[in-house]
């Protein structure tokens, strides 16, 4: 601490912000090998079997496995392959959900009022994350491209379609939170909710969650919509012709995914680090408190993964058109309407 | 740090932009797209160094994350294949040399010359509140004729794109 | 805002809601009730509701006198945005009511709606004073005319024409913005008369030539003058008849209106010179050069075509270049009113002609099935009303008295004539006109031979106009000829309108 404290204010933040930026990081990348491991294991309970369990206690270092696994296969490329395209993909399907994280607020403070626990604290933080996101696609659609084989770029067109039709579903679902909280800041979305459990926006905006629900579904490429993917009809779309650690980014960026879109759904909707019990909703004035924040996040974050687990194993896939129709007919229309609606009732409330 | 971030955006921009178009190692449509969403990009770079936050979120959103990805979703449908190489013929050679000449005179001369307002009247220091205030007071009839310009296209790309039944 | 509420707003924008309105009923009465009609019938149905949406735009352009002027210059309504509103509604009125009887697509709905958004666009045209209200509204007028023309999709040729036209047209619009967002650059102002403040400072700043010279590029290409012209002959070959009536009168009206506003209002101050022999930098040279490769080469090129359509483009390209006289003689204060109220009976009776001719050709080329010049030989036996209609609008555009365009050619050279108090400083154009109009008599009269004097086909049956078509034409031709024998009828309300608003 006296270290720290010799530093101008400058060369504070610099180092905190480094340190968040590293730590984030270690956590989403921890995350993303476990979630593997979380997905393996729910997905065996769920059809009676027991799972992975070799490899360390329950099986807690079949990750480890898997990528030794990975990095040991051949990497195999086409020859008709793009090359450039083909490298490129995987780390463009990466990138944008390692990004996203970095405006989501995963705890209070540590003590120090100054240093919340956010990267980057934009104004603009939601359409940060929009922006962001719908960046992903490019790596989806480029690898189907790269590839010159039939169902890869299949994949590829079907993923372009079906991004560009949720996101807006999922734009317009947003919208009547932001009527409510009257910030695009997603700390202010946070501070709007600390007031008590019915202050979330979940029960606040049922009808959005579901929207952005059903929408982060189709931008994760998650079953119900995994549509680029679809084993049975395109053998796995877009990815077919990958191998070894390139195949993996793509398998480990479907986590990241998963990662980003849990926490955007616990920041928006369930409060973020806050909990509206023994005054966890105010910022923390202490070290473990501000501990104890991120452990709350991390807690709802987890949750929001096995949901997603959970939805993959029970149920089928959408057929392409039902996917289209459900955006474009049934999704838009509701997300209009509750934006209509929700503009009604905070004019009828002002008077 | 601005400024060499101004440089570095604006070359980019240009660079980028200029290979959109004028690629001299690919002429497939796949990578002019792709160029195009990196000068999004970095136009979105320079709006963040204006401050205006919300117009360099949104130009991403819109045109890299809806408009170009379209763009790509229909050069794969169709299966554009590269362009032929353009040969270039003397008349070329000669109108080009003439722009190029003119544009080499301009960009001596307006520097020396121009001078341009600091400062439009509509600051508003990226903030998204003021931004939407004005869109719906001083530029409310602008915003709604885009509506309108919108129904048009909509329906003109239905109709266009629709099969004739014969 | 200050002091205007959303109500004011939407009583001053009555005529336009009126439109889009009419716009939507179009489509849902089409699409929704008249689906499994016969397509005859669609047409006529729409074509009715349309009528009656213009109509009844009228009828609100005509009761209402407000003298408003919004949000700096974002919406400016005066007696003089409503006439040139009135003019634009009644061509819309006769364009949808050529179209009556039209067969040319299956989207019969959507077509009358894309002709209204369309006037909906020019009328929001003609009444700002702000660059981003004018692009916005140029490229909702564009871009509905852009779908028109590429309406009919059974033709290879529509589509070249359309293709050629969007193109054309997209280019010319990247052109405009970027040559507006030079000028809002330059000025720091939106509004036209707050960029003419801003650039008083920069009046020889070599940035402001390009920008000038771009915006005028842009509205070149909408009006179709020389060298922005390539577009022309082939829309209004290849598009519809009725779109391509539309794009030649409607569309040419707001377009010079609009160009004319920002001259004159915008760039107030950078005009040069255009006199012969002592040339200066500004907008009036840069005029000066298009006008006389209008008149020139429209008029010299228009005498080896073989197509009707295609020669009214041409006469079109030229008679763009006479209005661009009158634009001239405006840049010169002492005859601003007089040469604005020039150009507006000029473009007025001049689209009212031209959807005439259109007219007359849109019913020819669904009887005869080609719109060829030579296919008109005996017209005079076989249809006697489709011949005077047509002997009627030809002459008018030649310019022969006592039809409308004897005295909107006359109106325009003399404001030309007088603009330079120095001298005849525009003397030289006039001159080029005035021999550039006696060479389209010849190919004029070379139409009306075909029509009067060759003798056709003895055997062919007489043509049956259609009640729609015979209303619209002889309601145009009669407009033609009242207006010319009584210019006064129109004249008059103009200059009181002129006189009456901000001295535009």
């Amino acid at each position: 601490m006296d270290l720290l404290e010799r530093l101008t204010p400058i060369e504070q933040s610099v180092t905190f912000g480094a340190l968040k930026v590293v730590g984030v990081f270690a956590i989403v990348m921890f995350l993303v090998a476990y979630a593997v491991l979380i997905e393996r294991r729910v997905c065996a309970a769920i059809q009676d079997r027991i799972g992975p369990n070799r490899a360390g206690p329950f099986g807690l270092l079949q990750p480890l496995a898997d990528a030794v696994k990975a990095f040991l296969k051949e990497d195999f490329m086409p020859a008709q392959a793009h090359p450039v395209y083909f490298w490129l993909a995987p780390a463009l399907v990466m990138i944008p959900s390692l990004l996203v994280v970095a405006v989501i607020p995963f705890g209070s403070t540590l003590g120090n009022p100054d240093n919340r626990m956010v990267i980057a604290d934009l104004n603009i933080g939601i359409l940060y994350t929009f922006g962001i996101a719908s960046l992903g696609v490019y790596g989806i659609v480029l690898a189907g491209y790269a590839a010159r084989s039939k169902y890869p770029l299949m994949g590829g067109i079907r993923s372009g379609a079906q991004m560009i039709s949720y996101e807006i579903a999922m734009g317009l679902s947003l919208i009547p939170l932001f009527l409510l909280v009257g910030d695009l800041n997603l700390g202010a979305v946070i501070d709007y909710q600390a007031r008590g459990l019915f202050g979330w926006l979940i029960f606040k905006q049922p009808l959005a969650f579901a929207i952005f629900l059903v929408a982060a579904f189709a931008e994760t490429n998650r079953l119900p919509f995994d549509m680029p993917e679809a084993e049975q009809e395109l053998a796995g779309g877009y990815n077919i012709e990958y191998s070894s650690i390139k195949f993996a980014l793509f398998f480990m960026a479907e986590y990241a995914h998963m990662i980003a879109a849990s926490a955007m759904l616990v920041t928006l909707f369930f409060g973020g680090w806050t909990l509206p019990f023994f005054g966890l909703d105010q910022p923390a004035s202490t070290f473990w408190g501000g501990l104890l924040h991120i452990g709350i996040f991390l807690a709802k974050l987890l949750a929001m993964m096995v949901l997603f687990v959970w939805v993959r194993w029970m149920w089928p896939r959408f057929r392409y058109d039902q996917l289209m129709a459900l955006g474009w007919t049934r999704l838009v229309p509701l997300a209009l309407g509750n934006i209509v609606v929700t503009a009604l009732w905070l004019w009828l409330k002002a008077g | 740090m601005q400024d060499i971030l101004f440089y570095v955006f604006a070359a980019l921009t240009l660079v980028c932009g200029f290979l959109v178009v004028a690629n001299p190692i690919s002429r497939s449509p796949v990578t002019s797209a792709l160029f195009l969403v990196l000068t999004i990009v970095s136009l979105s770079g320079l709006f963040v160094l204006l401050h205006a936050f919300f117009l360099a979120a949104v130009q991403i959103v819109v045109y890299a994350g809806a408009a170009l990805v379209l763009f790509l979703f229909v050069i794969m449908m169709l299966d554009l294949k590269a362009e032929e190489r353009r040969r270039i013929t003397r008349l070329g050679l000669i109108g080009g040399g003439l722009v190029a000449v003119a544009m080499a005179w301009l960009f001596r001369v307006v520097p020396r010359e121009a001078a341009l307002v600091a400062s439009g009247p509509a600051h508003v220091e990226g903030s998204t509140p003021a931004l939407g205030a004005l869109l719906f007071t001083q530029y409310l009839l602008p915003f709604e004729a885009i509506s309108l310009v919108l129904v048009a296209g909509m329906v003109g790309a239905i109709l266009l794109s629709r099969k004739e039944p014969s | 805002m200050t002091g205007v509420g959303y109500s004011d707003l939407l009583a001053a924008l009555a005529p336009e809601t009126a439109l889009v309105l009419a716009a939507v009923a179009v489509l849902f009465v089409d699409m929704g009730l008249m689906r499994s009609a016969p397509l005859r019938q669609r047409f006529l149905t729409a074509c009715a509701v349309a009528g009656l949406g213009c109509l009844v735009t009228l009828g609100i352009l005509a009761s209402s006198g407000a003298h408003l002027r919004f949000l700096d210059g974002v919406l400016v309504v005066d007696s003089l945005t409503q006439w040139v509103k009135v003019f634009l509604v009644v061509l819309t009125l006769f364009t949808a009511g050529i179209s009556a009887q039209a067969e040319f697509t299956e989207h019969v709905g959507e077509y009358f709606a894309l002709v209204l958004l369309a006037t909906v666009g020019m009328m929001f045209l003609v009444s700002t004073e702000e660059i981003l209200m004018i692009f916005v509204s140029l490229e909702l007028t564009s871009l509905s005319l852009y779908v028109l023309a590429a309406l009919d999709k059974r033709t290879r040729h529509a589509s070249e024409a359309a293709l050629k036209y969007f193109l054309f047209g997209s280019v010319a619009a990247a052109f405009t913005l970027f040559g507006l967002s030079l000028v809002y650059g330059l000025s720091g102002a939106t509004n036209l008369t707050g960029i003419a403040a801003g650039l008083r400072a920069h009046r020889s700043d070599p940035l402001l030539a390009v920008a000038v010279v771009m915006v005028i590029m842009g509205f070149g290409f909408k009006v179709a003058v020389v060298p922005f012209h390539l577009w022309a002959p082939d829309a209004y070959e290849g598009a519809p008849v009725p779109a391509a009536a539309l794009i030649a009168s409607g569309s040419k009206v707001a377009s010079f209106f609009v160009l004319a506003k920002i001259a004159v209002l915008g760039f107030a101050g950078v005009e040069g010179s255009g006199a012969w022999g002592q040339l200066r930098a500004g907008w009036l040279p840069v005029l000066a050069v298009l006008a006389v490769g209008s008149m020139v080469l429209g008029n010299l090129t228009a005498i080896a075509q073989g197509h009707l359509r295609r020669l009214l483009a041409y006469s079109a390209i030229a008679h763009a270049g006479y209005v661009l006289l009158g634009l001239m003689a405006m840049g010169y204060p002492s005859q601003r009113s007089a040469a604005l109220a020039a150009v507006l009976y000029y473009v007025a009776t001049y689209g009212l002609t031209t959807v005439g001719a259109f007219g007359v050709a849109s019913v020819i080329e669904r009887v005869l099935g080609n719109g060829r010049i030579d296919a008109l030989a005996g017209l005079s036996r076989r249809s006697p009303l489709l011949a005077l209609c047509l002997m009627v609008f030809l002459l008018s555009l030649a310019g022969i008295p006592p039809l409308a365009g004897f005295f909107g050619k006359f109106g325009l050279f003399t404001a030309a004539m007088g603009a330079d108090p120095a001298g005849l400083g525009l003397l030289w154009l006039v001159g080029i006109a005035i021999a550039m109009s006696t060479v389209s008599l010849y190919y004029y009269l070379r139409v009306l031979k075909q029509a009067y004097v060759v003798a056709g086909d003895e055997e062919a049956s007489r043509i049956v106009v259609p009640w729609t078509d015979r209303l619209v034409l002889i309601a145009a031709a009669v407009g033609v000829f009242l207006l010319g024998a009584l210019p006064e009828l129109l004249l008059g309300p103009l200059a009181r309108a002129i006189a009456g608003g901000n001295g535009f």
